[in-house]
């Protein structure tokens, strides 16, 4: 347990270090939720538009997805970190201390995800002050869904930062799967409207069931498609099966 | 009682063989000297004994226990500093000693207490609650240090612990590498490219170039191998330069770059006579230098090029061969 508990207090201080990026990584999300946000919910003030966001104002409907997008965001971008660790040499310390190294990666991945968690909590904080039909009493739910979805996309974060040199390379993937994901993750529009194969695509993107979950605790069951155990079930599985695999590959890992 | 036993160790990496089946021991409370070139093979050794690198053959045992089998046993046994800074910047100087305690299974006021008293050891204890970013190199490596020593090796390996340093920080720290070999009788394993420093501070030197140990010994069996006093002279002509001969020269060489190398017994002796000579064959001397054996000596003799010469270039050469392995 010691590597663990040890792994996952660097992460936080490492974080309690950097609050000024705090404001930085709030700024992007805060810009989706303020300017097209609040710009569309505008335009879709209507009981046409109503109806196709399952009866609710479109901020109301979005604000879900901002907090999962954030969440997601963050513990993906996470894994850079193990890159500046390769870079600086820290990643070497770890590797020759005789301590599990499946407990230190698994610790570094909860930590990095109590860091999410935190931001994700920040951000959602801020949507109640906009988005007035949300329940309060679906924080707590909510920030659990958002836990699954920040140990999941942490450990893929990690295992993809490993197998990479250069922070180049590690933004580039990013960026090219970040915007789609969120696309299609029925965050900002219903799944049901979409045409077929961008819905089967939004079927298997794990996001999908994030947003979904956050819905049913913020909003409702009208808005949501899935059942609650499909979506809690889907991200258990995932992030059991993507820290697996970090676990294993920082288990091999070496120098050079 | 043997603190590291290698026999036969090759490494290579694809089709380069950077470790070419090498053989040493190091006895406990030694401390044990890798000299040579970079890219000669040092750090890749370092990497194998450290269980950071798997070897290709051979066999390495470390405070008793076999890489290979039992890397967690030898883990749990060595401290290393690396050539490359390896701390987290972003954290003090105490956070950075406090997780490493944590790691090695250290805790509690015993923890902190010797978080002290190593900070105070190597003079950082005031800085103790700077993030390590604002560190200057000096400082950097002497936390390394610091950190290395935390959980009380058996045996240290420091990689080229002075690399890049200024010459006063530089023999501050063999100050307390020397103090750590007295006062804990700990077995230090150092690679360097610096004679100097393997002069000063190691009981034994191996001296390796492309991935092989050429001389074993101390310092002064090392010498022993040129022995005499070494004269370079500078000729006029560069074209068929020929070696003097005399019954007080005992030994004669041309470099690559064209000067001549002479071994005599007493080279403030021997100059005189040399001139002398010269004079007689009518050969015009334009530069003389002279000096008692050094480990470079020895490294030009069993090599034919110097150390630190062979140093820049084959750094280049060593990169290219990290890039092309990746």
């Amino acid at each position: 347990m010691r590597a663990l508990t040890t792994m996952a207090y660097r992460q936080l201080k490492r974080f309690i270090r950097a609050r000024s990026r705090v404001v930085g990584m709030i700024i992007n999300p805060l810009i989706w939720l303020v300017f097209f946000g609040l710009g569309w919910s505008k335009v879709f003030d209507n009981p046409i538009a109503r109806s196709i966001f399952g009866g609710v104002d479109y901020l109301t409907f979005l604000a879900p997805g901002i907090f999962a997008m954030t969440i997601f965001n963050q513990s993906f971008i996470g894994g850079v970190s193990v890159i500046w660790d390769k870079q600086f040499g820290f990643l070497k310390e770890v590797l020759v201390a005789p301590a599990s190294r499946k407990e230190g990666i698994l610790g570094r991945i909860l930590g990095d995800s109590l860091v999410t968690l935190t931001q994700g909590m920040i951000i959602l904080l801020l949507t109640f002050l906009l988005a007035e039909n949300l329940k309060p009493s679906g924080i707590l739910p909510a920030l659990g869904i958002g836990f699954l979805l920040a140990v999941a996309f942490s450990g893929f974060g990690v295992s993809l930062a490993l197998r990479m040199e250069s922070m180049e390379g590690f933004q580039m993937i990013m960026m090219v799967l970040m915007l789609p994901l969120i696309f299609l993750s029925g965050a900002m529009y219903p799944i049901d409207t979409m045409p077929s194969w961008m819905k089967a695509l939004a079927y298997i993107n794990p996001l999908t069931y994030a947003v979904d979950g956050t819905r049913h605790f913020l909003v409702g069951e009208s808005v949501t498609k899935f059942a609650l155990t499909t979506d809690v079930g889907v991200l258990a599985l995932l992030a059991v099966f993507l820290v697996g695999i970090a676990m294993l590959e920082f288990e091999k890992a070496t120098i050079g | 009682m043997y603190a590291i036993e290698v026999e036969n160790l090759v490494k290579k990496y694809g089709d380069f063989e950077a470790v070419k089946g090498i053989s040493f021991k190091v006895k406990k409370g030694e401390i044990f000297a890798f000299l040579g070139p970079n890219g000669a093979g040092k750090t890749t050794t370092v990497h194998v004994l450290t269980t950071l690198l798997k070897l290709t053959s051979g066999r390495a045992i470390v405070a008793g226990h076999d890489v290979v089998k039992e890397p967690m046993e030898v883990r749990k046994r060595i401290g290393i500093v690396f050539q490359d800074p390896s701390l987290d910047r972003e954290l003090t100087a105490y956070e950075n000693m406090y997780i490493h305690g944590r790691i090695y299974g250290l805790g509690g006021n015993e923890l902190k207490n010797k978080i002290m008293q190593l900070l105070k050891f190597v003079e950082l204890w005031e800085f103790k609650d700077k993030p390590v970013k604002y560190f200057s190199g000096g400082m950097q490596r002497r936390l390394e240090i610091a950190r290395a020593l935390l959980h009380e090796p058996e045996v240290l390996f420091l990689d080229e612990p002075t690399i890049g340093l200024d010459p006063q920080t530089r023999s501050h720290i063999w100050e307390y590498i020397k103090t750590m070999k007295e006062e804990h009788d700990m077995t230090i394993f150092l690679t360097t490219h610096y004679m100097d420093e393997a002069e000063q501070l190691a009981d034994r030197i191996a001296i390796m170039d492309h991935g092989k140990i050429i001389a074993e010994g101390t310092a002064d069996e090392l010498k022993k191998i040129v022995g005499n006093d070494v004269i370079y002279l500078k000729l006029e002509a560069l074209e068929d330069v020929k070696c003097l001969k005399a019954e007080f020269i005992r030994g004669c060489k041309i470099l690559p770059d064209g000067r001549v190398r002479l071994e005599v017994v007493n080279a403030a002796e021997a100059l005189p006579k040399i001139f002398d000579l010269a004079k007689e064959q009518n050969v015009k001397i334009i530069e003389v230098t002279y000096h008692r054996p050094t480990l470079n000596d020895v490294f030009l003799y069993l090599t034919g090029r110097e150390i630190r010469d062979e140093g820049e270039t084959n750094t280049l050469a060593s990169r290219i061969r990290v890039r092309m392995r990746r």
